[in-house]
């Protein structure tokens, strides 16, 4: 897989996140912390009601680099972000990224989750050897 | 019981935890992270946000997450390409803890090994609220 220029933008990945969704992941990630599950336990704490788990933003970060970059993605990629507000159900969810500089055989990316109103819930960046 | 997380140390380790990546947990991965990116590259590969699910996992087995616990920083690398059927062990280490305003702040490094060496290693950074009696 060649890698992309610098500049380059990468697919995005778009997901609409529902409470059903969230309920998924916990299970599947054997994380049920009432934060992301118990909408009356979700009220009482600063978010006011139930938000998407960090690791399911980053899983759809993971699946636009997979597209972009295939098994580089896989085998030697890095991941770095910081989670800046809650994704919630309702919410529309982007995954967006942009090649920013190519060093030493790494692609670097900017990558970021947006909601529907364009606010950044997570940003960092990526690498890769590509 | 496993300890609260608040309640460890820096340099606490937690005991590794075994798993296998089975063909049922991963497609019920795949299926709720929605991960269609995957399958392009082959039947057998597993992705690889679901290796760090399962560093989380351990950890969440091994200490319990006290509530409003908030995930605010990750840093992962992938070291190599895990397949479906591979036996993992996962394990984490706290390597940072400090307190401001009210909100302990905790560093949990987290790696993954598999039988042919080192799979993923990161770096969870969460928050929580400072609980009565946390040393």
């Amino acid at each position: 897989m060649t890698a992309p220029a610098v500049g380059t933008e990468l697919a995005p990945v778009v997901v609409a996140v529902t409470q059903e969704k969230i309920d998924r992941y916990a299970e599947a990630g054997g994380d049920g912390n009432p934060l992301h599950t118990d909408p009356q336990f979700a009220a009482q704490t600063q978010f006011g009601g139930t938000i998407a788990h960090g690791m399911l933003l980053l899983a759809y970060l993971s699946r636009m680099l997979t597209a972009a970059f295939g098994e580089a993605w896989l085998s030697g990629g890095r991941l770095k972000v910081r989670f800046r507000a809650p994704a919630r159900p309702g919410d529309t969810v982007s995954a967006v990224g942009q090649v920013v500089r190519a060093e030493d055989g790494r692609t670097v990316c900017a990558v970021e989750c947006r909601n529907q109103a364009g606010e950044t819930l997570v940003s960092g960046e990526a690498e890769v050897s590509a | 019981m496993p300890p609260r997380l608040d309640s460890l140390a820096r340099g606490h380790e937690l005991p590794p935890s075994a798993f296998e990546l089975s063909p049922e947990w991963v497609g019920e991965y795949v299926g709720a992270v929605e991960d269609e990116a995957i399958a392009s590259l082959g039947p057998e590969l597993v992705p690889p946000m679901a290796v760090a699910a399962l560093a989380v996992r351990a950890l969440l087995e091994r200490a319990v997450l006290p509530p409003g616990a908030v995930h605010i920083g990750q840093e992962i690398t992938f070291q190599r390409a895990v397949r479906i059927g591979e036996k993992l062990s996962a394990s984490a280490r706290i390597v940072s803890r400090g307190e401001r305003q009210g909100w302990l702040l905790m560093g949990i490094e987290l790696s993954v090994e598999g039988e042919g060496g080192p799979v993923m290693e990161g770096r969870a950074t969460l928050t929580m609220p400072v609980a009565e009696g946390t040393p």
